[in-house]
């Protein structure tokens, strides 16, 4: 019996589109870039929105069922599958949904504030975006090798492209570890290859688990520890975490905005993969849950001793992706629901404060908290949105980070991890303080020097748009998480097999 | 000198290490959260080790936290240990992934 089931078209729109915009917009110079870069963005938002479900298979051959000897298109009749895919599901919905949002935001921006350059930059931005799309949706070896390499020589372009000294210090030293990440990588997937003999990552995980591995773990923990390399590198996860960090802070604050957005679906997409093909290994879960308990405690105690505000949310970005995870390395599954859920909440809040502090830029772009500028008297609403983002970031109810900090408390509770429990509300806790320090500095505290201009400075209009945008959105999912969390459970009890 | 005074002195010896330059209040301060955070987080992490046996995680609380408060403030080294030097992350890298293939090797 053979069955016909066609590729979902907008798979390959989410992702030809960024590309081609990225070719065009690179060759274009002033008026041009800024309609075509909106519209681009636009179109994407509206395709991520109005997709129905669905697979992209790209060698063009049927799944095999080796039982009944059927072979089948349609992805929901059990077979190997053989193919390269792409996957677009609840999880990628929601995702590619905030993902876009925020590229739309990003992309309005840097057309105000860039004047030189924008072109080659608004490319970046794009295959920046186009990275974090594939890795949500990839379900094969080669793709995932490919974006993980991709992405990380975007994320280079992205952090030498605000032009400063420390910028490119920052983009060289990152290239330098995508070598050995990637290596690794590879590395990780041929020896899954050989020892399954597939590429699709669904089928080498059903091969493994109806088949086991036999003398042939030693080989499948080797390649975890590879895996956990490129983890690492792709997150920004300990001890990766200097490198990220200077790239973070060294960017453009709405090009870190897209940055982390990165890091995140690289952290949730490789960390579910991982999940998935080594959990039936023993000591898996304890390396995953112990990088990710150190990165969150180092990330926010550096945080606390930094003396620029954008070096702060950037060591925060860091700590707050060992919160993310957690939950997946507990893979249990509130943890899993709380990990994917902290990476959502996590990209809207860190969203807040780096578009808070890209404001800071339109009032003379000074970011230290070893001076004070009184921010407060001449905006009072990006100081009111700043200290709101910073109590989302708190877990502070009624905004979204309190849902997924709970979630994940309940989760450690619930696995007889209390210390873990303990070192989450640390972090919370910890996070509001090192925030703090530099909002009182930069935005509360009168200014010390007489001479400052106290002038008002106009924002742009999308600026505040989408600091509000947020800020809403933080607080909805608050308040109603079910918004979110209906696309994360079914996906979780797919990984898990409930 | 009192003893009053022999406490406030050492006290006021022990904050002036965390000072840096000029001495920024608001620096002294995250520099001293830092390390209280920092040591918290070792004692917790250290009471962990419950997991593998008790006794072994009385003896690591109590040897850590020994170590810990003798050696402080440690929130410097913390500082330099996670500074973006190069060489420094690939030492810590190599250091990590030998931990970890040796646990995950151990526990096949």
């Amino acid at each position: 019996m053979m069955e016909s089931i066609s590729n979902l078209w907008s798979i390959p729109l989410l992702v030809i589109i960024p590309m081609l915009t990225a070719i065009i917009v690179n060759f274009l110079y002033d008026k041009a870039i800024k309609p075509i870069s909106i519209c681009s963005a636009i179109i994407i938002l509206i395709i991520s929105i109005i997709s129905p479900y669905g697979y992209h298979w790209f060698t063009g051959h049927p799944a095999f069922n080796p039982d009944t000897l059927l072979f089948t298109f349609n992805p929901n009749i059990f077979g190997y599958r053989l193919s390269l895919e792409f996957i677009f599901g609840p999880l990628q919905h929601i995702m590619i949904v905030i993902s876009s949002l925020i590229l739309l935001f990003c992309v309005t921006l840097s057309t105000i504030g860039l004047t030189k350059r924008q072109g080659p930059y608004m490319a970046l931005l794009y295959l920046l975006f186009m990275s974090s799309v594939i890795v949500i949706m990839v379900n094969d070896l080669y793709h995932l090798w490919i974006v993980v390499e991709i992405g990380s020589l975007i994320v280079v372009g992205v952090a030498a492209a605000s032009g400063t000294s420390i910028s490119h210090k920052a983009a060289l030293k990152y290239a330098f570890f995508s070598a050995i990440s990637g290596a690794g990588l590879a590395v990780s997937l041929a020896l899954i290859l050989g020892l399954t003999g597939f590429a699709n990552i669904s089928d080498a995980i059903i091969y493994l688990r109806q088949f086991g591995i036999g003398d042939m773990a030693t080989v499948l923990y080797i390649a975890f520890g590879f895996f956990v390399l490129s983890w690492m590198y792709a997150g920004g996860l300990a001890p990766i975490h200097p490198l990220k960090s200077e790239v973070y802070g060294a960017s453009y604050p709405h090009a870190t905005v897209l940055l982390q957005v990165q890091s995140k679906l690289m952290l949730v997409a490789i960390g579910i993969i991982m999940l998935r093909l080594f959990s039936m290994l023993p000591f898996v879960k304890e390396v995953m849950i112990f990088l990710s308990v150190i990165t969150m405690m180092i990330g926010v105690i550096m945080a606390l001793i930094q003396v620029d505000f954008r070096w702060i949310i950037a060591y925060l970005i860091i700590s707050h992706s060992g919160l993310v995870t957690l939950g997946i390395g507990l893979g249990t599954q509130e943890g899993l629901v709380g990990g994917i859920f902290q990476a959502v909440n996590d990209i809207i809040y860190m969203t807040i404060l780096l578009l808070c502090c890209e404001a800071l830029f339109y009032f003379g772009g000074k970011t230290s908290t070893k001076e004070a500028y009184g921010i407060a008297k001449k905006s009072p609403f990006i100081t009111t949105a700043v200290i709101l983002g910073a109590i989302a970031a708190a877990g502070i109810p009624p905004f979204n980070g309190f849902q997924s900090e709970i979630i994940l408390i309940q989760a450690c509770l619930k696995e007889g991890l209390p210390e873990i429990a303990v070192l989450i509300l640390m972090v919370s806790v910890t996070t509001f303080i090192a925030l703090l320090r530099g909002i009182y500095r930069i935005f509360l505290k009168p200014p010390e020097l007489q001479d400052q201009d106290d002038s008002n400075v106009d924002l742009p209009k999308v600026l505040i748009i989408g600091i509000i945008i947020f800020i809403i959105l933080s607080i909805i999912i608050g308040i109603y998480p079910d918004i979110v969390l209906r696309f994360i459970i079914p996906v979780v009890k797919e990984v898990l097999l409930i | 000198m009192t003893s009053t005074e022999t406490i406030y002195e050492r006290l006021k010896k022990w904050l002036d290490k965390f000072v840096i330059g000029s001495g920024y209040t608001s620096i002294t301060t995250g520099y001293i959260t830092g390390e209280l955070q920092f040591l918290v987080f070792i004692i917790v992490l250290s009471v962990f080790f419950r997991i593998f046996s008790i006794p072994l995680a009385i003896i690591m609380l109590i040897f850590i936290t020994t170590f810990a408060l003798y050696f402080a403030p440690v929130i410097k080294d913390v500082e330099k240990e996670n500074m973006n030097d190069l060489n420094r992350v690939l030492f810590w890298m190599v250091i990590y992934f030998a931990i970890i293939i040796a646990i995950t090797l151990w526990g096949g």
